[in-house]
C-alpha cells in the first residue's frame, strides 16, 4: 500500500484544475512589488486577494522597524519564551497592544493559527463546553479538537440559535460554557452581531471569545476591531487576532479582559513549544499598531474603496455573499466555472482568490477580493473593468468549462 | 413524547439528507455519508445541527468525527435521545 494512495481523490481534483493552467493553490509570484502589485513573468498583476488591508507591508516606517530590529537583535530567537527567554520586543508589543486595547492581558504567538489552537485548546478543559459558530475558520476547530471539551456548533451568526443550545446544554456541572465567534468571517466577509451574542451570553454566564483577525485594524474608532465598533470591547473576554493582515507581519496575539489569562502562558503548548515571533516580525507589527492608531485615514481609504467595487460589481449583476466590506465574495455556480474565471482573471492582470468546497461556508464556489487600503480608485477600476471583461467573455469561458467538465465525467 | 425508534431516527436522516443528495443515491444503513453518499464535511455538520433541533439534543463535535455510516449516525442519535 502506497502511504500517498489515500490522497488519490485530493489529487484527482487537483489534477483537474491544473489543466486550467496556473495552480490556483500554489501561485509563485515573481517578484512582489507593492503592497497592491505583483509579477509573473513579465505580466504586471493588481493585487486583490492579498488581506494587507491597511497595505502596511511596504509602509516605510514598518520596514525600517524590522530592518534595525534584525541590526539590533538579529534574523531569530531560536527558541521559545519559555525555555529560552523573551526579547524586551515581546514584552513591549504585548505592552502595547493590552494598552491598545484597554484589557488587562494581551500575550503574543508565533502565528495566528497557532494563537486560536493554544488559546481555545487551553481555555476550555474537561469539564467545560465549547460554543462554536458554525461557519468558524480551520484553526478554532483545531483548537476544539485539540481541548478536552466538547464542542457543539451554532447556526452561523445567530444569536438566537447559540441562546438554544446554551439552554440546552443547562448547567454545566463544574465546567463553565466559551463561546467563539468571529467578527469578520474570512470567506463571505460578513460581520458577527457581537452585542447580541454578548446579550447571549451573559444570559447564560457563558464567556466570549472573538477572532478579529480580519476585523482588527480595520473597523473600531481606534481599530482594535468589531467589538470595539459595537461599543462593547470591555465586555468581551478574549480578542484574537493575527499580524499578518492588517499589522503586515506574521504573528498572532490573544487580548484578555482578565488578568487570569496570564497564567496559561504556562499552560499553552502552541506558546510554550514552539520558536517566538523574530525580532523583525515583532518590529514590524508594533510599527503597524502605531499606523493603525494613529492613521484612521487608512481605514477610511479602504472602506471607501470597498463601497466602490462592491456597488460596481453589484451593478454588473454579480452575487456577492455580504454587505461591503474590505473582504468581497462573489459566488459563482461551481468550482470549474470559479477556476477557469480564476485563471482567466490572472492571466488578464488581477489576482484574487479561489475559495471552493470543503473550505467554504453553504459549499460556495468563490471568487474571494480582499481590499487594500493601498489600492486606489484606478485600481478598483481596473478590477472592475477586467471583471466586465470576464463577463463579456463568459461564452469563450463556459466552452472550456463544458469541455473540463466532460473530461471529469 | 416517547423515545423514537430506530427506524423512525434513520428515515428521519434520510428526509434531512435529501437536499445533500442530488445525485438521489439510494441510502441505507451501511452508506458512508461522506464516502459513499458524497455529502462534504460542512454538509456534514449542517446535517447534523437537523437532527439535534429536531430531537432537541447535543451532538458534539468529537462524536461526529466517529460517525462514518448513516447507521452510525442513527445509533448515536438514538443513545443520545435515550440519555435525555
Amino acid at each position: 500500500m502506497d502511504i500517498f494512495s489515500k490522497f488519490e481523490p485530493l489529487k484527482s481534483r487537483h489534477d483537474l484544475v491544473l489543466k486550467l493552467g496556473v495552480d490556483p493553490f500554489g501561485v509563485t509570484f515573481d517578484d512582489i512589488e507593492t503592497a497592491t502589485r505583483g509579477r509573473i513573468g513579465n505580466r504586471q498583476i493588481v493585487l486583490a486577494g492579498t488581506n494587507n488591508y491597511l497595505g502596511l507591508t511596504f509602509d516605510r516606517d514598518c520596514m525600517d522597524a524590522s530592518i534595525n530590529a534584525i541590526e539590533a537583535h538579529g534574523t531569530g530567537t531560536t527558541g521559545s519564551r519559555i525555555a529560552n527567554g523573551s526579547y524586551e520586543e515581546h514584552a513591549e508589543l504585548e505592552r502595547a497592544l493590552a494598552a491598545h486595547s484597554g484589557m488587562a492581558s494581551a500575550v503574543v504567538f508565533s502565528t495566528g493559527y497557532q494563537t486560536n489552537l493554544a488559546a481555545i485548546s487551553t481555555l476550555a478543559g474537561p469539564k467545560d463546553v465549547l460554543f462554536i459558530d458554525a461557519d468558524s475558520h480551520a484553526c478554532i476547530i483545531d483548537g476544539c479538537r485539540l481541548s478536552s471539551a466538547p464542542t457543539i456548533r451554532f447556526r452561523h451568526n445567530s444569536p438566537a440559535d447559540l441562546d438554544k443550545r446554551l439552554t440546552r446544554q443547562g448547567k454545566i456541572e463544574g465546567g463553565i460554557a466559551l463561546v467563539v465567534i468571529e467578527g469578520m468571517y474570512s470567506m463571505f466577509g460578513d460581520k458577527a452581531p457581537i452585542k447580541e451574542f454578548v446579550e447571549v451570553c451573559k444570559k447564560h454566564g457563558a464567556y466570549l471569545y472573538i477572532d478579529e483577525a480580519h476585523s482588527f485594524g480595520i473597523y473600531g474608532e481606534t481599530g482594535c476591531g468589531l467589538a470595539e465598533e459595537e461599543g462593547v470591547l470591555d465586555q468581551i473576554d478574549f480578542i484574537s487576532g493575527t499580524f499578518s493582515k492588517s499589522l503586515a507581519s506574521i504573528g498572532g496575539f490573544c487580548l484578555s479582559r482578565h488578568k487570569g489569562f496570564e497564567v496559561t502562558r504556562n499552560a499553552m503548548r502552541a506558546y510554550m513549544f514552539t520558536a517566538s515571533p523574530t525580532p523583525s516580525n515583532i518590529a514590524s507589527a508594533r510599527a503597524a499598531l502605531t499606523k493603525i492608531a494613529e492613521k484612521p485615514a487608512l481605514r477610511k481609504n479602504l472602506q471607501a474603496r470597498a463601497v466602490q467595487l462592491h456597488s460596481g460589481l453589484e451593478a454588473m449583476g454579480f452575487d456577492l455573499c455580504a454587505p461591503a466590506s474590505p473582504i468581497i465574495a462573489v459566488r459563482r455556480p461551481n468550482e470549474i466555472v470559479a477556476a477557469t474565471e480564476w485563471n482567466w482573471l490572472l492571466e488578464n492582470g488581477v489576482y484574487v482568490n479561489l475559495a471552493v468546497p470543503p473550505g467554504t461556508p453553504q459549499s460556495s464556489s468563490l471568487l474571494r477580493i480582499s481590499l487594500s487600503a493601498a489600492h486606489t480608485e484606478k485600481d478598483i477600476d481596473y478590477i472592475l473593468m477586467t471583471f466586465e471583461a470576464m463577463k463579456n467573455a463568459s461564452e469563450g469561458l463556459m466552452a472550456q468549462v463544458a469541455e473540463l467538465m466532460a473530461a471529469a465525467q | 413524547m416517547s423515545e423514537p425508534t430506530h427506524k423512525e431516527i434513520f428515515d428521519k436522516i434520510c428526509e434531512l439528507l435529501v437536499p445533500y443528495n442530488p445525485k438521489n443515491l439510494t441510502v441505507t444503513e451501511q452508506s458512508g455519508i461522506v464516502s459513499d453518499l458524497e455529502v462534504d464535511s460542512t454538509a456534514v455538520f449542517d446535517l447534523i445541527m437537523g437532527l439535534e433541533d429536531h430531537y432537541d439534543i447535543s451532538i458534539p463535535m468529537e462524536m461526529v468525527s466517529d460517525i462514518k455510516t448513516v447507521g452510525e449516525l442513527a445509533n448515536a442519535v438514538k443513545q443520545l435521545t435515550l440519555a435525555n
